[in-house]
């Protein structure tokens, strides 16, 4: 047995919780191999599923972390392309097969690690669904197939109108937090490995953000006199009538997928009705015992903005589920508190149709069904569990209640100000992370699980005594130490800016802070002494919104931040009956139905209908909650005119950044024709294309000489060379589309703090500056979006700092019908699992509606101004050099200066290197661009052969997309730029760039050569509360990389090590990049300000 | 334990007109219901028999007695409380002694000579002395129309089982959760078939008012003492249900030596082109 199959198997937690790294740090590449094979047969034939994700998990690592690093392991080969391709069509088994074929070598290693994760991730959330379905209670749902299968009926309560209309049954459940934070021990694969380490502290409270706290969900299900299944989310506006179980099924075509899942988890349209092609009325008729009749469910969300890490969604999904398992008598009690076991089968319940809406959460997030506070502890699975042989734990975990004394209870309630930070971000990514380095066992962050475990016990004692300043300094102590170490994206600039004010604000007065839930940003927990908690709450809030506003230009937020008032939730979810006058629904439903209601002749009008206006008239003339209505409802139906600012805004915009009307006019013709579009963006069928060969092209590691690093040397002391960082792009995948500067986001903890992309670049330009004793050019190219945010942060430098202002802007366009099916339909893309997939192929089909609505290759005008327009690519921020005379006044100031160093904001391990630059001279090429050996994650184009010529491909010009995994090279647009070759290029003697005309006819000239490029971009257009909806807009844009393309520029490539070229496109990469030492390697590049 | 009372109900709101309607038996003979559960229950070791009926309704069910009627008396259930509290109604004529108990709306079918089924049930109770349900598996769908039974099979004792839990209609998701027997199909419960033998407690329980149903009272049997339930060679049909007398017909039919004619018939509506549907 080998070393690491000895520590997947044994029985001995000393052995079994062994670290990877432990051997893996300095084992040979042999030896690796050897474990590999080993552990690739043990997964094979182990019946422990949790041995075999393990072995996954230890695959993948030796193969991300530990082959790549190691100096004999071949750094170039071809990926296979099959493989990619099982990859991309989740067929995760068969795309290993493929690698495993090839020879070792980094890349082939980074395919394989990459797919050992996918597959052990699929492994484990299969494993999950499995257990959803077979908890006893949720099976029948998968068998019931046929609407005649169909078994449930309502309660007969529910169907007696004697007394004028049908009653509305209304549940109301409070949301959770957890006091301890778990140290994500609620994720599912944790809590079903090591259940001993699965525990919570959750508290079930209410909210509000004015006025007394309340439960902050509510569901309301009424029989209706029309054969539909009526769905209305309040809060999100949004409302249906459905007649089909096609719709029911549809989650993604509008607001309504939550509801939909809890129609479906609760039973009342059972899972394995899907694809059945009855009409709802029949299951509907059987439901209620009459023909005709059907049921109205609606869901609202009091003022709790989302992201608020108190799984508001999932305790909606619960509220709305008991609320239907009430009416179809599948809990014991129609009104009133749950009994514990329907408790559970209601959690139960939330998991399956979580599942089902293509969400995830944690087992202890429908917390607010139980009452008050519970410690959630996971349960080792026995005989006779489902889970029992599989698994070590349940999926369920298990909630014992806590009886709170009411003097510590009262203590709580006066110390502790809950917030919404206004972030909203991804826990997708962490949760992915939490679960990785839990079954690596990395050493470190298993010594901090440990740690976080024994905090619980700390909070409950502090709990048990009363001592909330002991409560505070533990939570803190959590989010600082432990949390941090298992994971550092915990926490953020902006909280840590937060603590750091209120902590000098309120001094010992400020007991402690507490993250809730996923991530640090969004809902957070501050606790104070309670006579300053008054003060506290007002001072927080301010210091929220002035750190928010500091900061907002680079770190996305989704809504102003915001104070709660809270208190602890006695009963957990409660529901009550209302009959006769009391039978109506919530004001907000009346806000958004009844204006179409009272435009309709009332002799359509059901009489149901009729008599529930009736009701709704004698309670508008009451005081209470529907006091307010008739004012509301004039408003809605004589709307005020709407605003403005986006059409003032944008024009004024367009002007002073330059817009090109007759350019856009031109572009929208030609995409409605056909001519310019995704589709037309490749290069001609007939160019031939092929890998360049490797000797044909420079190696760093092999070609670069002790001449060349003195050469380079010379050049910088003469004040030949400047530093060009393109910021202008708008870093999509970074913010999804959330149009906020990437360049100013402070990514990560570097040399003691967080520092955004700027600054690591500017640190980098400072060791050159002290290695050679001289001050470096570095300018920023910047655009529209990114300018005013660059201008204002005032980054220190020691050296000439430009900012290179954007001179060209586009109007962002609807996209067409052709180039969404292009995108989604023709390109490879990586396939979603089952449930995301179909929701997915739902929205699309909303967004191809919405796109021919909007009209294909209208203006894009629908959001904030800024959000409308987009800049043009990155050959117009070398372009922008000259228009705005950047480049000249570098040239006044450096005469000397004879090269540019051009690299990306995202590329962290690009700098001046003498010896590359002595590399460049001495070749007397005019441009050379640093490529890398193309890993897995390495898409997008790269270096080819074309028509015989070696030049830079960008992906979407590839004439078929399955030849990128042919190419060797990748990208890294790290470019070494002789000035003077630049200028031929342009056409422009450098006396010429004092003349702006002459400057704006050559870069049109040779703009005109340029392909242009129309692209697809996600951009997100927040509303309500903390809401954000992602739409594909069409923008058009030039790429730097086709310069290479020009037959007049000597063009060379040189092959750079990995650290240098890689590029961080998306927060998802950060740990992968901090774990693998490329963060450790940026560190050693720089000389750390401050 | 000795067994020689029977009780059947008849009184229920929506089943006192079942026992009253006509069939054709195994062995091609028209009958009343009635009178088919009477030649069931009284062929064998019980010798008398209350039948709880409606008020007014007594002389109807007394003509269709026949050659029982010496050994029938009928009980009145003077208000419409339930069916707990209709065999409640019957506690004097049981006046102590444990009895069986059918129910009135369901037909039995099997291949036993008529006493046969009342026979086995009755035997099993004497023997094992302990209260009996007859059972039958039945597909989750229906279970909204019965009372079920979770528990564990007896080993060696083909078709018999330690009743733990009992249901009055429940949802899927509650005999899932407390229903599930090993060994019967996916998805299918073990559901009254309609024939009990109760005992002298059982009775209290009920006369007591404390339970809503006999589903209810029998749960806490379960809970209290030994409980059998039993897979009887026979089917059950609900009378009451949509299509309910149609279908127990045609078993009774298929069952006996009317079968070919019978199929014949069937071949034949089959085979009859349907008129098309006007909207």
């Amino acid at each position: 047995m080998t070393v690491l199959e000895e520590i997947l198997t044994s029985s001995d937690p000393q052995v079994r919780d062994c670290a990877l790294e432990s051997f893996a740090a300095s084992a040979t590449p042999a030896m690796l191999l050897e474990e590999a094979g080993a552990l690739e047969a043990l997964r094979h034939r182990h019946d422990n599923l949790y041995v075999r994700v393990r072995a996954l998990f230890f695959l993948y690592a030796i193969h991300r972390f530990y082959l790549p690093a190691k100096a004999s392991v071949p750094q170039r080969a071809l990926i296979p392309g099959a493989g990619v391709e099982h990859l991309l069509n989740r067929r995760f088994e068969e795309a290993i097969q493929v690698f495993l074929r090839e020879p070792t070598s980094a890349p082939v290693s980074s395919a394989l690690g990459m797919a050992y994760q996918r597959e052990a991730f699929q492994t484990l959330a299969d494993q999950v669904r499995r257990s959803v379905k077979s908890v006893r209670g949720n099976q029948w749902m998968f068998r019931c197939g046929h609407p005649l299968d169909y078994p449930l009926r309502l309660r007969p309560e529910l169907l007696d109108h004697a007394e004028g209309g049908f009653p509305v049954l209304h549940e109301s459940t409070p949301v959770r937090m957890d006091l301890t934070h778990s140290g994500w021990s609620d994720i599912f694969f944790l809590g079903m490995d090591f259940p001993e380490g699965a525990r919570v502290l959750n508290v079930s409270i209410d909210l509000a953000v004015k006025g007394v706290a309340r439960p902050p969900v509510e569901a309301f299900l009424r029989v209706i006199d029309q054969p539909v299944l009526r769905l209305t989310s309040i809060d999100l506006g949004a409302t249906a009538d459905l007649t089909s179980l096609r719709e029911l099924f549809n989650f993604g075509e509008d607001y309504l997928g939550l509801l939909k899942a809890a129609v479906i988890a609760g039973g009342l349209v059972p899972p394995g009705l899907e694809g059945a092609d009855q009409p709802l009325e029949a299951l509907l008729a059987k439901l209620t015992g009459n023909p005709g009749y059907g049921l109205e469910i609606a869901s609202q969300v009091n003022d709790i903005p989302k992201g608020s890490r108190l799984a508001v969604s999932t305790n909606l999904l619960a509220s709305l589920i008991a609320v239907v398992m009430r009416a179809t008598a599948q809990t014991r009690s129609l009104t009133g508190t749950l009994a514990e076991d329907d408790r559970r089968l209601v959690a139960a319940r939330a998991i399956l149709g979580e599942w089902l809406g293509g969400s995830g959460g944690g087992w202890q997030d429908s917390g607010g069904v139980w009452p008050g506070m519970k410690l959630i502890e996971g349960q080792i699975a026995q005989a006779g569990d489902i889970e029992y042989g599989i698994s070590r734990g349940c999926l369920l975990p298990r909630h014992k209640l806590i009886e709170l004394s009411p003097d510590t209870r009262a203590k709580l309630e006066a110390s502790l100000v809950l917030v919404h930070g206004g972030m909203a971000q991804d826990v997708g990514p962490v949760l992915e992370m939490v679960t990785e380095k839990y079954l690596l066992r990395s050493e470190k962050e298993w010594q901090a699980r440990q740690a976080a475990i024994g905090v619980i016990d700390e909070v409950l004692a502090a709990l048990r005594a009363g001592d909330i300043p002991a409560l505070g300094a533990a939570t803190e102590r959590n989010f600082f130490g432990p949390l941090q170490q298992i994971i550092p994206w915990a926490t953020n600039a902006y909280t840590e800016r937060v603590i750091a004010r209120t902590r000098a604000e309120f001094g010992a007065d400020f007991w402690g802070f507490w993250m809730l839930g996923g991530m640090a940003g969004g809902g957070m927990g501050f606790m104070f002494a309670p006579e300053v908690k008054a003060r506290a709450m007002v001072r927080l809030g301010e210091i929220l919104s002035e750190a928010k506003r500091e900061l907002e230009a680079a770190v996305p937020f989704a809504m102003e931040p915001v104070v709660y008032n809270f208190a602890i939730n006695e009963y957990g979810t409660r529901c009550e009956l209302l009959r006769g006058q009391e039978a109506l629904m919530p004001p907000g439903y009346y806000n958004l139905l009844a204006p179409a209601l009272l435009r309709l002749d009332p002799r359509t009008l059901s009489p149901g209908r009729r008599a529930e206006l009736e009701r709704l008239s004698d309670a508008s003339r009451q005081p209470g909650p529907f006091g307010q209505l008739p004012r509301v409802l004039f408003e809605t139906l004589v709307p005020r005119s709407a605003g403005t600012v986006v059409r003032d805004a944008l024009p004024a915009l367009l002007e002073q950044y330059g817009f090109d009307r007759q350019q856009h006019e031109l572009i929208r013709q030609e995409m409605r024709q056909g001519r310019i579009g995704l589709a037309q963006n490749r290069l001609p069928s007939t160019a031939t294309l092929s890998d360049v060969d490797p000797e044909e092209i420079a190696d760093a590691g092999r070609d670069l000489t002790p001449a060349h690093t003195k050469l380079g040397e010379e050049a910088l002391r003469a004040g030949a060379m400047a530093v060009v960082t393109l910021a202008g792009g708008l870093g999509t995948r970074w913010t999804k589309g959330a149009g906020v500067v990437k360049a100013l986001n402070p990514f990560a903890k570097i040399a003691g703090r967080h520092r955004d992309f700027v600054e690591v670049h500017l640190a980098k330009s400072r060791r050159v500056n002290q290695q050679i004793g001289i001050a470096l050019p570095h300018v920023f190219t910047t655009s529209y979006l990114t300018h005013p945010g660059m201008e204002q942060a005032r980054h220190a430098y020691e050296g000439p700092l430009f900012l290179s202002a954007g001179r060209s802007i586009g109007l962002r366009m609807v996209p067409t019908e052709r180039d969404l099916r292009f995108a989604w339909e023709e390109s490879r893309q990586q396939q979603l699992d089952e449930r995301q997939q179909k929701i997915r192929a739902s929205v699309r089909t909303a967004l191809i509606g919405w796109a021919k609505g909007l009209g294909e290759a209208a203006d894009y005008t629908d959001n904030l101004p800024l959000q409308c327009l987009h800049p043009v690519g990155h050959w117009y921020e070398i372009a922008n050099l000259l228009l705005n005379g950047t480049l000249a006044q570098l040239l006044v100031e450096r005469p000397k200066l004879q090269y540019l160093l051009v690299y990306n904001i995202d590329t962290l391990g690009a700098a001046v290197d003498p010896s590359l630059l002595g590399w460049h001279i001495a070749s007397g090429a005019a441009l050379t661009t640093e490529v890398i050996p193309r890993f897995i994650e390495d898409r997008g184009g790269g270096l080819a052969k074309v028509n015989g010529r070696a030049r830079l491909v960008e992906g979407l010009a590839l004439p078929q997309e399955e030849l990128e995994f042919e190419l060797s090279f990748y990208n890294s647009l790290t470019t070494w730029v002789s000035i003077p070759d630049l200028l031929r290029a342009f056409g422009l003697p450098a006396a010429d760039l004092a003349y702006p005309e002459r400057v704006h006819t050559a870069v049109r000239r040779l703009a005109a050569r340029m392909p242009t490029y129309l692209t697809l971009k996600d951009v997100k257009k927040r509303w309500g509360k903390g809401q954000e909806d992602i739409y594909p807009v069409a923008q058009w844009e030039k790429l730097w990389g086709d310069m290479t393309a020009l037959p007049e520029l000597d063009s060379r490539f040189i092959v750079v090590p990995r650290p240098r070229g890689q590029q961080l496109k998306e927060p998802a990469q950060l740990d992968g990049w901090l774990r693998d030492g490329s963060a450790a390697y940026v560190e050693s590049l720089g000389v750390w300000a401050g | 334990m000795n067994v020689r009372k029977a009780v059947i109900t008849a009184a229920g709101r929506r089943q006192r007109g079942i026992p009253l309607q006509r069939v054709i038996d195994r062995d091609g003979v028209e009958k009343s219901v009635l009178r088919a559960l009477l030649d069931e229950v009284l062929t064998g070791p019980i010798e008398e028999l209350g039948l709880v009926v409606a008020p007014h309704d007594e002389t109807a069910f007394l003509e269709l007695a026949g050659e029982h009627l010496s050994r029938v008396r009928i009980i009145v259930q003077a208000e419409s409380r339930g069916y707990g509290h209709a065999i409640a109604c019957a506690k004097d004529f049981t006046a102590g002694e444990p009895f069986f108990h059918c129910v009135s709306d369901h037909l039995f079918v099997s291949g036993l000579p008529p006493g046969g089924l009342t026979q086995l049930l009755v035997q099993l109770a004497v023997n094992e002395s302990c209260v009996v349900s007859a059972v039958q598996a039945t597909p989750e769908r229906l279970l909204t129309d019965f009372g079920a039974v979770g528990g564990q099979r007896i080993s060696g004792r083909d078709g018999l089982y330690r009743v733990q839990a009992v249901l009055e209609k429940p949802t899927p998701t509650e005999a899932e959760q407390q229903l599930v027997v090993p060994g019967l199909r996916a998805g299918h419960y073990l559901c009254f078939f309609g024939m009990h033998v109760l005992t002298p407690l059982v009775m209290e329980w009920l006369a007591s008012g404390e339970f809503a149903n006999l589903s209810e009272a029998l749960a806490k049997v379960a809970q209290r003492e030994t409980y059998l339930a039993t897979e009887l060679p026979a089917r059950r049909y609900d009378l009451g249900l949509r299509y309910g007398l149609m279908n127990a017909q045609l078993a009774v039919a298929l069952a006996g030596p009317d079968r070919e004619d019978v199929l014949a018939r069937l071949v034949e509506l089959l085979a009859v082109p349907q008129p098309v549907r006007r909207p």
